[in-house]
């Protein structure tokens, strides 16, 4: 039996409708294409920042944190003195406090006559330690002068092997293990080792920290540990992770401006994606008007001439939709090893067909308007 | 069985409005039964036209009553009389009116699935349909591939592949040379003959007469001869 047989005919005048102008249909598909993808680049870059701003609190074994009054985000840079760390091992339910030591400083590259900026990660183990290690590993950075940096920022360091060195500050650091995709949203290296040798390079007092992570004991209430803390230490802010995470992300996505930037983009790339088709499906539906006016004259109902725009528009958007992630996830791969990687996910692609479809909903009202004003009688006058 | 199809009384219609008002119809009254082919002849500008968008119930009379099946058209909202329109009516138009980038079938398929036809169905009443008009070996043709007469007949095979009770033809020769409007005539004349059904034609061509059960003349929006007029031997 012919697949056509078992189709509404109400989809195969749509669609044919829709292919009969190819020149048309192009100019609505590049249309949408242009939209989705605008949208998904943004809204992949705003995931793909998400993502790396708080990388490092994903990847500090924490349960709390005890960090300077009013942290805004991870990179915060103020020190707690240390004794701080003793007060909160006093406090019932917790089962291990790790001090972590921050701070941008100067790696001068081995050729000695230029220098670039670094973000310096010190810690103890078991506190916030590089991962996605591809050479090396953490036991070699207990030998003097080792660090670990991404291989992704060979260049910006000046150096190509485990093995090279460079300089912070005035002292030698020795590359001896090497990340993979660790990566910062600044764009600064980031420059993983021990904690003593991170307060040395910034010049840091002995026992400072920017942060303790706390490790609660087995059974521990999370919020009473944490009220407990608080109450121990009055001057300083202890928060979970996930609260770290938001105040991460809202300090540098919307406190700076970058997301209402990248989410105005992929705004303006929706609507210049609803005045192309809708403007399209207006002129389709007002070259097909006589068709319109016929259907009604053999007694359509409005509802019958609706969805048969509808389901044009729904035609398109599956098809524009189709190019559009397939452009996006080649981009996404293209970008994935960049200093700003798109991020697609699944959970975006499902939203960007939603939201293509409604889009194309949206755009066909305009042309909705226009079929309910047909007049059977113009086909008896023709 | 013969029965009263369609029943028009004193009806009235004027278009327009303000200083450009005109009385299109004034105060016609006819009947149409199943079993008959009836002419509405007159020349241009006569009222042809609004009489038969009434008839089809496209439009309402300003005054008056037009009934199709007993029901009356005064006053239901256009998706009422859409309503009646599907479930009563086959149209032809002068130009036929087919959707280009249907086929003949699926032109045909449209008038049923409308009405909430499975298409399955739907396909295999269109495909009878074509058959009886003549085009059984064009189901799957585009209307452009097809003569102007061919054209006509998938219009007649859409019209009446639903079983309305009454076929509205709007000028359905204007359009073909002799042969294929005598062709579409007698097609049209043999379809009138159910008895359940009726057929009215609006036209200017003198050639179709011969095919009438019954001719009805309008000038200036009224029916000035009513006389029936019996077909030739």
């Amino acid at each position: 039996m012919e697949l056509g047989r078992l189709t509404p005919i109400i989809f195969t005048l749509a669609s044919r409708n829709l292919f009969h102008d190819r020149i048309r249909l192009v100019a609505t598909l590049v249309g949408i294409v242009f939209s989705v993808v605008l949208f998904t680049v943004q809204l992949g870059l705003f995931l793909g920042f998400e993502r790396m701003i708080t990388t490092m609190i994903d990847h500090a074994s924490a349960d709390l944190w005890i960090a300077p009054a009013d942290t805004k985000g991870f990179e915060a840079t103020a020190l707690l003195e240390g004794r701080e760390r003793f007060r909160a091992l006093a406090v019932p339910g917790v089962a291990d406090v790790t001090p972590v030591v921050i701070g941008f400083t100067f790696w001068r590259k081995p050729n000695g006559k230029s220098q670039t900026p670094v973000f310096l990660i010190g810690t103890t183990p078991g506190g916030l330690q590089p991962w996605n290690l591809i050479e090396g590993n953490l036991s070699d950075l207990s030998t003097p002068q080792a660090v670990a940096v991404d291989r992704s920022y060979f260049d910006r360091l000046g150096v190509a092997e485990i093995g090279d060195y460079g300089e912070i500050g005035d002292k030698k650091a020795r590359v001896a293990a090497v990340t993979k995709g660790i990566r910062s949203f600044t764009t600064t290296p980031y420059v993983f080792m021990p904690l003593d040798r991170a307060r040395a390079y910034l010049g840091l007092p002995s026992a400072s920290a920017t942060y303790f992570l706390v490790r609660i004991a087995p059974g521990a209430s999370v919020n009473e540990v944490r009220q407990r803390l608080q109450a121990a230490l009055p001057n300083l802010e202890v928060i979970t992770s996930d609260e770290f995470r938001r105040r991460s992300r809202s300090y540098w996505l919307f406190g700076t401006g970058a997301g209402a930037a990248l989410f105005g983009s992929a705004l303006l790339g929706i609507a210049v994606g609803t005045v192309i088709v809708a403007q399209t499906l207006y002129s389709s539906t007002k070259d097909h008007l006589s068709e319109f006016a016929t259907l009604r004259a053999m007694g359509s109902s409005r509802r019958y001439l609706y969805l048969t725009i509808l389901w044009q528009a729904l035609l398109t958007a599956i098809i524009g939709f189709a190019i559009a992630a397939a452009a996006s996830l080649g981009l996404a791969r293209l970008t994935a090893e960049s200093a700003l990687p798109i991020v697609m996910t699944p959970g975006l692609i499902a939203g960007l067909f939603v939201l293509t479809v409604a889009m194309s909903i949206v755009s066909a009202i305009s042309a909705i308007v226009v079929v309910t004003r047909v007049d059977p009688v113009t086909v008896l006058a023709r | 069985m013969t029965g009263l199809v369609i029943d028009a009384t004193n009806v009235v219609k004027y278009l327009g409005s303000g200083a450009g008002r005109v009385a299109a119809v004034r105060g016609v009254s006819l009947s149409l039964t199943g079993g008959q082919l009836v002419l509405l002849m007159g020349p241009s500008g006569s009222g042809k036209t609004t009489l038969l968008s009434m008839l089809g119930c496209m439009l309402t009379p300003t005054s008056g009553t037009v009934r199709i099946l007993g029901r009356a058209t005064a006053g239901l909202l256009p998706e009422r009389l859409a309503d009646l329109r599907r479930r009563h009516v086959g149209f032809i138009f002068q130009n036929y009116h087919l959707f280009p980038t249907l086929t003949a079938a699926e032109n045909v398929r449209l008038a049923l699935e409308m009405s909430g036809e499975h298409p399955w169905r739907a396909h295999a009443k269109a495909v009878k349909a074509l058959e009886t008009v003549g085009l059984a070996h064009k189901v799957r043709v585009f209307p452009r591939e097809l003569s102007s007469g061919e054209q006509q007949r998938v219009a007649i095979a859409r019209a009446i592949v639903a079983n309305p009770a009454v076929v509205l033809a709007d000028e359905p020769t204007a359009a073909l040379d002799s042969a294929n409007g005598h062709a579409i005539m007698t097609l049209l004349a043999k379809i009138a003959k159910d008895p359940s059904r009726a057929v009215l034609i609006v036209t200017h061509d003198p050639r179709v007469l011969p095919f009438a059960d019954r001719v009805l003349n309008i000038e200036d929006g009224r029916l000035v001869d009513k006389l029936p007029q019996a077909k030739p031997e």
